[in-house]
């Protein structure tokens, strides 16, 4: 349900995580949603023909990628630099986004999530990008954002696994500052190109995508001990064929683990004494590829390292993203949002 | 429970602040030139207090004072002070003091706090290292520093430009300037700021780093004695105001160039070391290069790469890997630029 501010409108409270892969909104009203972070056109007029659309956005978009010129419009969660297509198909998700939770066509007031080292030109070219698509706009670092929304605001370390950066901060029970956040370019979309790397070798046969790689580890991506042999089906000059790859995707997701773990003590060590106990108890693990199974528990046992802790994957990685920019959405007095038109 | 409230407040309270800093652009707003904002400083130093800056002047003024004093006390002792050493109306009687203070070791400088001299970060001078008949260095793929720096150069200029800021470039073409021409090109443009951008070249192959110079106090003896003797011969500042003013703010730009090459090695190394760990940070460090010398303004010598590691140089080919570096300096002179609006007891 919409709220209404002080001049009467409706408004409606958003909470935006832009991801590489995916992308999620939450809305005052209740509505949620997840959309891959996909936007195509049709190729040509045969393509627009058959489509019937002028833009498909999503799965839509990937389920119908041989007749569409398709974008993955973000890199490393920020817009892609130099291309006006990518900048476009940007808003196109934004605005799809807006239009998925924004039922009735009330004022929106937007938080958006960038990766935590986000440049000053990256935001300003995020703010053109969502300039005429809502009311008003905060831009956030995103782990912040995830460590709002849980109410991790002391002695926390929140870990955001995407596809494009794995982003961390500290949580001081102050605003972070640059020195308690970090972001490593090894996330999800370095797991997959290692895995496009190591099926090929084996397998040099085989006839795969890049998105069917992506498919296969959102599937069965591990670290550790694997719970069975993980099979997937390519064709092999043509023929469907098993494949197993077992061990390349143990070997591609456990190439996180060592930046990931590095820069997880390195950025606890920092912590003041008396308090780094506390946040070694407190590591919150989040976003989509926070969600490869055994991840959490291969973190915790390299705090051992350290004197131990714990790794918590958090509930609903995919949302709470975007909960917590709903959350500062909410939290923002209406003085402060008037300042802060799109 | 109500902590916890008053912690959420005040962090939305901020997010609000950070928003609306990046909605304004760069606030600073820069006086005409350089010449009248020393003037200014001069004011605001005089009328807010002579004593605090004098007391705040540079460790290397102390020690030359500390050393004329050594040498004259005797002869202060005998005769007295000369007639006319402080002429009268600037005579600020802690200041004259100070030195003159027989039984007290000469006070430990204090940092000056920025709330007294306002500067801001305007016009950024861009000096891309070597061009024409000066290569630099050389990777054996055959790529050249002067390209690289040339190349980072331009993509920084792009990233000042977009945030608001004026850039001039000592070149912007592979063509040879001397030392002397470029910072006499940066100080007549009144730049702010002034960034030298280089590629390193070490022995061991292995080694892949960054460092960031200064221009700044140094152990080699060549170095010592000169400044020693430069020191000595400027009489110290006690005898003109202008002179006061001219190391005060020698003092300032030091100490400035010091912020600066701090917050551009820090971002430097973490910037790259996020895409490859095996970056070392080699740290900020002091070197007599020509354009520090000459520049009047806070300047720096950024070593962003190297050209003998094999490794680095095809990173180097790579047009988004120069990108990133230009992305880290540009990174590490907004923070600079940002910090001079907050006061020392502000930020500590």
């Amino acid at each position: 349900m919409s709220e209404s501010g002080d001049g009467g409108d409706a408004i409606l409270n958003v909470g935006v995580d832009l991801g590489t892969s995916r992308s999620s909104v939450s809305a005052s009203n209740g509505e949620r949603h997840v959309v891959r972070s996909y936007v195509g056109w049709p190729a040509d007029m045969v393509a627009r023909k058959v489509l019937q659309r002028d833009v498909l956005i999503g799965d839509d978009a990937l389920e119908n990628r041989i007749m569409l010129d398709l974008h993955r419009p973000l890199e490393r969660g920020l817009i892609k630099e130099g291309s006006e297509k990518d900048a476009e198909a940007v808003r196109e998700l934004l605005s799809h986004l807006i239009s998925l939770v924004n039922n009735d066509d009330a004022r929106v007031r937007a938080v958006v999530g960038v990766p935590a080292e986000a440049l000053r030109v990256n935001r300003q070219q995020l703010r053109n990008a969502m300039s005429g698509l809502i009311d008003q706009l905060m831009i956030v670092s995103e782990p912040f954002a995830v460590a709002y929304g849980l109410e991790a605001l002391l002695h926390a370390l929140v870990i955001d696994i995407g596809a494009g950066t794995t982003d961390f901060c500290v949580m001081n029970g102050r605003y972070p500052t640059e020195e308690d956040q970090r972001t490593l370019t090894q996330a999800g979309d370095s797991v997959d190109e290692q895995l496009n790397q190591l099926v090929a070798a084996r397998y040099p046969e085989a006839n795969f995508s890049s998105h069917m790689v992506r498919e296969w580890k959102e599937k069965h991506s591990f670290v550790g001990e694997p719970k069975g042999s993980v099979e997937v089906e390519a064709p092999v000059r043509g023929v469907p064929t098993q494949l197993d790859i077992t061990d390349e995707m143990r070997q591609a997701c456990e190439s996180l683990l060592p930046p990931v773990t590095e820069m997880m003590i390195d950025l606890i060590s920092r912590v003041q004494p008396e308090y780094q106990a506390k946040v070694r108890q407190n590591v919150l693990l989040s976003g989509g590829s926070g969600l490869i199974r055994g991840l959490g528990a291969a973190l915790q046992e390299a705090l051992k390292e350290i004197g131990g802790g714990q790794v918590r994957v958090v509930k609903d990685p995919i949302y709470v993203g975007s909960d917590g920019g709903l959350a500062l959405a909410t939290d923002a007095p209406d003085s402060d949002w008037e300042k802060l038109s799109a | 429970m109500a902590s916890l409230r008053k912690i959420k407040r005040r962090m939305v309270r901020r997010v609000v602040d950070e928003n609306l800093d990046l909605i304004r652009g760069p606030r600073a707003t820069r006086r005409s030139r350089r010449l009248s904002r020393l003037f200014t400083a001069a004011k605001v130093v005089f009328l807010v207090g002579l004593p605090a800056g004098l007391v705040a002047s540079s460790m290397v003024l102390a020690e030359a004072a500390q050393g004329w004093v050594e040498n004259s006390r005797a002869a202060i002792l005998r005769q007295g002070p000369a007639p006319g050493l402080v002429p009268s109306p600037w005579r600020v009687e802690p200041v004259v003091s100070a030195p003159f203070a027989l039984d007290h070791s000469f006070p430990a400088p204090l940092p000056i706090d920025r709330k007294i001299l306002p500067l801001v970060v305007r016009r950024v001078v861009l000096d891309p290292g070597h061009g024409g008949d000066s290569s630099g260095t050389e990777a054996p793929l055959g790529l050249v520093e002067k390209e690289v720096t040339l190349d980072i150069a331009k993509r920084l200029r792009r990233l000042l430009e977009e945030a608001s800021y004026e850039v001039v470039m000592t070149r912007e073409e592979d063509v040879g300037v001397t030392l002397a021409d470029r910072a006499d090109y940066g100080n007549r443009e009144s730049g702010d700021i002034f960034v030298s951008i280089h590629v390193n070249w070490f022995e061991n192959r292995r080694s892949r780093g960054v460092e960031t110079y200064y221009l700044g106090p140094t152990d080699d003896p060549y170095l010592k004695d000169l400044a020693a003797r430069e020191n000595r011969d400027s009489g110290i500042p006690l005898a003109e105001f202008r002179d006061m003013l001219e190391r005060l703010y020698a003092d300032i730009r030091q100490e400035e160039s010091r912020r600066l090459a701090s917050a551009v090695q820090r971002s430097l190394h973490r910037s790259l070391s996020s895409i490859n760990s095996a970056i070392e940070n080699r740290g900020v460090k002091t070197a007599p290069f020509g354009v520090l010398v000459r520049t009047e303004m806070p300047a720096i010598l950024a070593e962003v790469s190297c050209l003998s590691n094999e490794a680095e140089a095809r990173r180097l080919v790579q047009p988004a890997y120069r990108e990133y570096i230009a992305e880290a300096i540009f990174d590490g002179l907004r923070h600079y630029a940002r910090g001079l609006n907050t006061s020392d007891n502000q930020r500590s």
